[in-house]
């Protein structure tokens, strides 16, 4: 049954890109619009062989990564003190809740005028992407650990160090590896937005650059090479949460 | 009804008042009782009056507002996982963790080796009879097996005193008399001394050598039955006259309290 269902699903993509290269072969679509799928293929080859092109990825790639070894911790540890302190977490998530409400692009222009259009500038939006998504799931995780087992370990003389590392911990990490993983996506987000708005230097440069100049064939390949990056990171999280969270759908199901 | 067996726990004018919003409701007042070593105790009473609060407060792990509980002639302060285990109503096993790996749970934090805690699990695996479910999950078993394999989690640190906080209050009729009996096989076998908590007359009799009546509001020991039912105790026993006259006695003690906590009573009769 399953590897039926993934040789039709392959073949739907396969015969998606088939009928595009077809459409630009018989001049249905405009090439210098939607370049045909093989021009795409080799302008993508001639990218991953650029030097500038490689230099720009990494300088995103570090920005991201920076954002996230950053925020995520600051975000856990906030997230955690709002769950666990009722006075923290009634005076924090208001404020949460409503700067989630606030499309985080719209601070952009103001992140520039204030921080500059350096490494500094796109950090810290990145930082502020991944902070509020984890830090609201950390707060959600610890409302899920059962009360019930925390009262049980301490009846066996567990303290506050054992109880958070037996009990909390593996009844937060379905929720908190969640967390992470939309975090480490919005900070790609924010990372490319504010490289795209005004940057000397990342991907969200190169994109830009090569659409208003019209230069389609490398515009799409970055597109995909970026989109097939970003799946991949996606699923890696999304196996890491299935095995961490087995137990929590094994519940479900029941 | 031996008394010359040595007192395990003794509650001296245990009180306990909670104040939410500035007025103070009074939960417990004047909690007086003890229990023998080897006995089986039980406490019923109508919802609310404060069983639980009094449970946790014998497992050192609710403070009092007033009075003191003894174990062993010492006054309990906080959790003795070394001669106190607890039990309650949801068997609150860690679903994260197998069943073998849930009885070594105490004995992990009480910082014995993995050898003898291994050990240590299966003798208790064998001794509720689920050994072959030491590497399942407890999402995989049944209601009344995760309640046995909460038992076997209750006895592996060794104590010499079980709390149970209605340990069958979620079971099914029938499960929950083959639980009584299993752990009255339990208890002949390891001589712990239990103090069971119970919405049931019938169980509470059953099961017990004494049983002590709980009012409420505040809740307080109104009585402290000792019906002197003989041992090993069969089904039939529920059938017999000074079972129903005991019965009836702890019934009128508690439907005097209030109407309807009463007919909640009956339903759980």
């Amino acid at each position: 049954m399953k590897p039926l269902i993934v040789l039709i699903q392959a073949s739907v993509v396969v015969l998606l890109i088939g009928a595009w290269e077809l459409c630009d072969r018989v001049g249905a679509f405009d090439p210098s619009i939607l370049p045909a799928p093989s021009a795409v293929a080799v302008a993508l080859w001639s990218l991953l062989h650029s030097t500038v092109f490689i230099d720009d990825a990494s300088d995103t790639i570090v920005r991201v990564i920076s954002a996230f070894v950053i925020g995520a911790p600051i975000a856990l540890a906030t997230g955690f003190l709002m769950g666990e302190n009722i006075t923290v977490g009634r005076s924090l998530s208001p404020v949460f809740n409503l700067v989630l409400a606030v499309p985080q692009s719209i601070f952009l222009p103001i992140f520039a005028l204030v921080l500059g259009l350096g490494f500094t500038e796109k950090l810290i939006f990145g930082i502020t992407h991944v902070f509020f998504v984890v830090a609201i799931s950390a707060m959600a995780a610890v409302s899920e650990v059962p009360h019930g087992q925390v009262v049980l370990a301490r009846s066996f003389g567990a303290g506050k160090f054992r109880i958070y590392r037996s009990i909390y911990l593996p009844a937060m990490a379905p929720q908190i590896m969640t967390g992470l993983r939309l975090g480490l996506i919005f900070d790609i987000v924010g990372i490319l937005l504010a490289e795209m708005y005004a940057s000397r230097s990342g991907l969200g440069v190169l994109l830009l650059r090569w659409g208003e100049a019209y230069d389609v064939d490398k515009l799409m390949a970055a597109t995909v090479l970026i989109s097939v990056a970003t799946i991949f990171v996606n699923e890696i999280m999304r196996i890491w949460e299935g095995r961490v969270g087995r137990w929590r759908h094994a519940l479900e199901d029941r | 009804m031996t008394s010359a067996r040595p007192i395990v726990i003794e509650t001296r004018g245990l009180g306990k008042i909670f104040s939410i919003d500035r007025a103070p409701i009074i939960a417990l007042q004047d909690i007086s009782f003890t229990v023998q070593e080897g006995g089986f105790v039980s406490l019923v009473g109508p919802s609310g009056c404060g069983k639980s609060t009094l449970l946790q407060m014998l497992a050192g792990l609710v403070p009092s507002t007033a009075g003191q509980v003894l174990v062993d002639g010492l006054i309990l302060r906080e959790p003795a996982p070394d001669k106190i285990s607890v039990m309650f109503q949801d068997a609150t096993l860690l679903p994260w963790k197998r069943v073998a790996e849930n009885i070594e749970f105490p004995l992990e934090i009480g910082g014995m080796n993995a050898a003898d805690r291994r050990d240590r699990a299966a003798a208790m695996l064998s001794l509720v009879g689920l050994t072959e479910f030491a590497a399942r999950y407890p999402h995989e078993l049944s209601g009344g097996m995760r309640q046995r394999i909460s038992i076997a989690r209750a006895l592996a640190p060794d104590p010499r005193i079980l709390l149970m906080d209605e340990p069958f209050g979620a079971l099914d009729e029938q499960t929950r008399i083959k639980m009584g009996h299993e752990l009255l096989r339990i208890w002949s076998r390891t001589g712990k001394t239990i103090f069971f908590i119970t919405h049931s007359l019938t169980e509470a009799l059953f099961l017990s050598d004494v049983v002590l009546v709980m009012s409420h509001r505040p809740g307080k020991i109104v009585d402290v039955i000792v019906a002197g039912l003989p041992r090993p105790r069969t089904y039939d026993i529920i059938g017999s006259a000074e079972f129903g006259a005991a019965r009836n006695r702890i019934w009128k003690l508690i439907s005097q309290d209030d109407d309807t906590d009463a007919s909640e009573g009956m339903a759980s009769l």
